[in-house]
């Protein structure tokens, strides 16, 4: 399959479909579960599939090695290339990787000021005209909606749209009545879209709980195969 | 364990230029009894040592600069190992890294953690060296221990912890509080040579007191017995001491030490650190790639009955000649034993064997795993692995990369043309990356190596150890060229005009092949070419690869297939076959979508976050990539590819552009395609300067 075709058959054009065309500019997309249930590997394939679109993304990560990151990225590459059958993957690859920064911080040391100037020094000083962030690891648990708020102010001053992944660590129940998870009831007037993962039998359920002020429709027609860990119809 | 390793300590000794390394390295010698007398190397104005006291030092015949040196203290056998001054990522400074277990961080106390220090620091953390830290000149003015301490916290990342504090300090300084033994130490005699234990004097023991107790949180981290016993109040030195071990051998503890080198204080405790605290050889494994098993990492065995495993790190010219340093990892070695090179497959006996002292130097028969010998009269090379017949180990990696950078030096004069001589055959038995040969057609003498600043650091050390002194051409890069598709050839080379003919047909095609640089594939059936002309086809093809169209650098990554041809049984001849492929070639390379390639380098910089913006911007300005970053709060990280030839002269634009506070380092990564337009105009160049040969 040539790239373009494989962009358009994309079980992501579902997902963007759902949430009314995909993230906008200055908006910001989360993605929640407990840990383990597919958080990262659903962040990279989203990112991914925007590398594959020649736009570039800055992944900006809390772990604590960079090394990790990149593995990850190398491995949905390769479940992607394998299952679509990728025509030009050598090329494929080195343009995906020129398009990718992955930037990594201590939340501890590193202050949100210090990162969102890091990024704007990336984009303005490096020229890296990145349209996309992914944000990996950040702790809703120990931060503030103020913090997030500088997020979606930056979002909207450089015109860049962020998905986040949160961590729930909270003991069941994880969700409130309407499906959003209790630890991020604090944020939601920052949150635009919201997608919840939450691990059954044979995959892992992607669920939009939030859809900027439409009405949520719950449960989507993309899920996660834990095998591949790509997100497929 | 036998107690001959465990009372056997490897140690190197680090610092930034002006830490006073060289009056600490002298006055360790000098309480050792290695050396009989104090020579200062201070310069009047009271800099510091420099290099040019270490050439003194040389002089004067004192060789703490040579590669190792062995001293005692209390019962136990110190060898101090030189660690090279120059921070360039080379394989010398890989090995002697290597042959360390441990090492002190020399700091200033005025100055702190500076660039150099950050860079031997990083150095160290990559081998996972243990170290402790000597905080030296507290007899400065602005001397602070304690920012310092901070420093190394903040700057380093090190979890350090002061094992003593000062009593007094710039010229009230006097000696240090111990805070495991809670006693005061002087230094008393005309060199400081007699430790007086006291109590802590009264103006002092509140801040004891405390900073004890931050010690004792510290340490209790390694010790559950040490823990409980604080608890309880039952705490003692050996429960203390073992902690601290603990935490120090791990590399997860970095104990701070403090003194004057130059005044004679604090030395000693210094020794009693690296026996009490420092790992023996066999609390390190070390490891060997096993030649016969695809390289498979082995650990190594410090039990002198296994068979030896032993690395020449370091040769030195002596008065008695080549002199092989070597660190023996797994078994024992004695005179008369046979030995295998297992680079060179050469085997080789052991003649002389010995210690090297300060001063002097001492006949031994025998040595076990953990020592650190010299050998005399071995013809090696700087990294090769000793073994006993039968093994096939390797401590050092085989592959060395091709050198990606060139410069022709002259020499300015009858004497350094000698010397350069000299000065070149040494360098390439040293490192493996580091070439040199005579140009024929300009007749110069080029260099080549895998960066800007490794050859700076071999043009310094022509200057330093060999007084020749060069001019310098300008660097450059070692393009390569390869094609991007497969192309079809079909040349018939016929020259059939009177005299001895020529003719020779071959058919085939080219393609990009990526597992090596060149494969020559003969697929000729029913001997349409003569199998005494196919090697011919091969030698003609390998010719043309020597120098590309594009821009005359070498092609690479290409295989040739050949698949048919035509013979006459009168005209064919070697020549005509390997001229026939010759031009076939260049026609089928026209049509293969030849590109120039260019060496990639692997580039890290690291620096204050505060800089970030220009660290990008100067990647950036440099065709560069950048890959990651990393950041801590203060410190930043950017990891980036860029090409080697647009990296000239980037040591001065990171200086300038931070204010001398950042630093990085450079290898070599891959080749990469050159961009078009910058394609464009090395054609164009290359194109300039054959039409200025032919006219």
């Amino acid at each position: 399959m040539v790239k373009k075709e494989l962009i358009r058959r994309s079980p992501l054009r579902i997902l963007e479909k759902s949430i009314h065309g995909g993230l906008k500019d200055g908006n910001i997309g989360v993605l929640a579960s407990r840990k383990g249930v597919g958080k990262t590997a659903c962040l990279v394939h989203l990112s991914t599939d925007k590398l594959f679109q020649d736009k570039p993304v800055i992944h900006v990560s809390y772990a604590s090695r960079v090394d990790y990151i990149i593995t990850w990225y190398e491995d949905i590459f390769k479940e992607i290339a394998k299952k679509q059958n990728l025509e030009l993957a050598v090329e494929v690859h080195d343009d995906v990787i020129r398009n990718r920064v992955i930037m990594n911080f201590k939340q501890d040391a590193a202050h949100t000021d210090q990162v969102l100037k890091t990024v704007e020094a990336m984009i303005d000083c490096a020229d890296f005209a990145a349209n996309t962030i992914m944000v990996d690891g950040y702790d809703f648990r120990k931060s503030t909606a103020e913090d997030l708020q500088k997020f979606k102010d930056f979002a909207q001053k450089m015109g860049l749209r962020i998905w986040f992944s949160a961590s729930l660590k909270k003991d069941d129940p994880l969700f409130d009545d309407n499906g959003i998870p209790y630890e991020l009831t604090g944020y939601l007037d920052q949150i635009d879209v919201l997608i919840t993962l939450v691990s059954q039998e044979e995959h892992v359920r992607l669920r939009l709980v939030k859809d900027y002020d439409y009405p949520p429709p719950g449960d989507l027609k993309i899920k996660l195969d834990p095998k591949t860990l790509l997100i497929s119809e | 364990m036998n107690t001959r390793i465990e009372k056997m300590r490897n140690i190197g000794i680090s610092a930034h230029i002006d830490s006073g390394k060289t009056t600490l390295s002298e006055r360790i010698l000098f309480y050792t009894k290695k050396i009989h007398k104090i020579h200062e190397v201070n310069g009047k104005d009271g800099k510091g040592a420099t290099m040019d006291s270490m050439e003194l030092e040389k002089e004067r015949g004192i060789t703490i600069a040579s590669a190792a040196t062995t001293v005692n203290w209390k019962d136990h056998v110190i060898n101090i190992i030189d660690t090279p001054g120059h921070v360039d990522f080379t394989i010398e400074v890989e090995r002697s890294l290597r042959v360390l277990d441990s090492a002190i961080l020399v700091l200033c106390s005025v100055g702190g953690v500076q660039s150099q220090t950050i860079t031997v620091d990083r150095q160290l953390k990559r081998y996972n060296v243990p170290r402790i830290a000597f905080v030296n000149k507290l007899d400065r003015v602005g001397a602070n221990p304690f920012k310092v301490k901070d420093q190394l916290k903040e700057r380093l990342g090190h979890n350090a912890v002061l094992m003593q504090i000062p009593i007094g300090l710039e010229d009230n300084y006097l000696g240090v509080v111990d805070l495991v033994s809670m006693k005061a130490n002087y230094f008393d005699g005309t060199d400081g040579e007699n430790v007086r234990m006291e109590e802590i004097p009264a103006e002092l023991k509140d801040q004891a007191d405390k900073s004890r107790e931050e010690m004792l949180d510290a340490v209790s981290m390694f010790s559950d017995e040490l823990m409980e016993a604080v608890l309880e109040g039952q705490e003692n030195e050996d429960l203390i001491n073992q902690a601290i071990r603990n935490g120090t051998i791990t590399g997860a503890l970095t104990p701070v030490f403090m003194g004057s080198a130059y005044r004679n204080k604090g030395v000693q405790p210094l020794l009693d650190a690296i026996v009490c605290y420092l790992p023996n050889p066999a609390d390190v494994v070390n490891y060997a790639k096993d030649l016969d098993q695809d390289g498979k990492e082995i650990p190594l065995e410090s039990d002198p009955e296994a068979g030896c495993v032993a690395l020449a790190f370091k040769l030195e010219d002596g008065p008695y000649g080549q002199l092989t340093y070597l660190r023996i990892y797994q078994g024992a070695l004695k005179k008369g034993d046979q030995l295998l090179n297992s680079r060179s497959q050469h085997t080789i006996r052991v003649g002389r064997l010995v210690k090297m002292h300060a001063d002097t130097m001492t006949d031994i028969s025998q040595a076990e795993s953990g020592d650190i010998v010299a050998l005399f009269g071995i013809d090696c090379r700087s990294g090769d692995t000793f073994v006993t017949p039968g093994l096939n180990y390797s401590m050092t990696a085989i592959f060395v990369p091709d050198p990606v950078i060139s410069l022709a030096v002259k020499p300015v004069d009858n004497k350094s043309s000698d010397n350069l001589a000299k000065a070149l055959q040494r360098f390439v038995k040293e490192d493996p990356t580091f070439k040199t040969y005579v140009d024929h057609e300009s007749k110069e003498t080029i260099i080549q190596g895998m960066g800007e600043l490794h050859l700076d650091v071999y043009l310094e050390r022509m200057k330093r150890e060999y007084k020749t002194e060069v001019e310098t051409g300008k660097p450059q890069v070692a393009y390569r060229e390869a094609i991007s598709q497969r192309a079809e050839f079909d040349y018939t080379h016929k020259k059939q005009t009177g005299g001895s003919g020529q003719f020779g047909r071959v058919v085939g095609y080219i393609e990009p092949f990526y597992d090596s640089p060149y494969e020559f594939v003969n697929e000729v059936k029913g001997g349409n070419i003569p199998k005494e002309y196919i090697p011919s086809c091969d030698k003609g093809f390998q010719s043309a690869l020597k120098k590309g169209q594009l821009i005359g650098f070498p092609v690479t990554s290409i295989r040739t297939v050949l698949t048919d041809g035509q013979s006459h049984p009168v005209d064919s001849s070697d020549i005509a076959f390997q001229v026939a492929a010759r031009e076939a070639f260049k026609a089928a390379y026209a049509k293969a979508k030849p590109q120039i390639l260019e060496p990639i380098m692997k580039l890290s910089v690291e620096g204050p976050s505060e800089f970030i913006g220009n660290y990008f911007s100067s990647i950036n300005q440099r065709r560069g990539l950048i890959v990651s970053t990393v950041e801590d709060g203060t410190f930043a990280r950017v990891d980036a590819e860029v090409p080697l030839s647009e990296m000239f002269g980037y040591a001065t634009t990171l200086r300038s552009s931070t204010q001398g506070k950042a630093e990085f380092t450079m290898e070599f990564l891959k080749y990469g395609r050159v961009p078009s337009n910058i394609a464009e105009a090395l054609k164009e160049e290359y194109r300039d300067s054959k039409q200025k040969e032919s006219s």
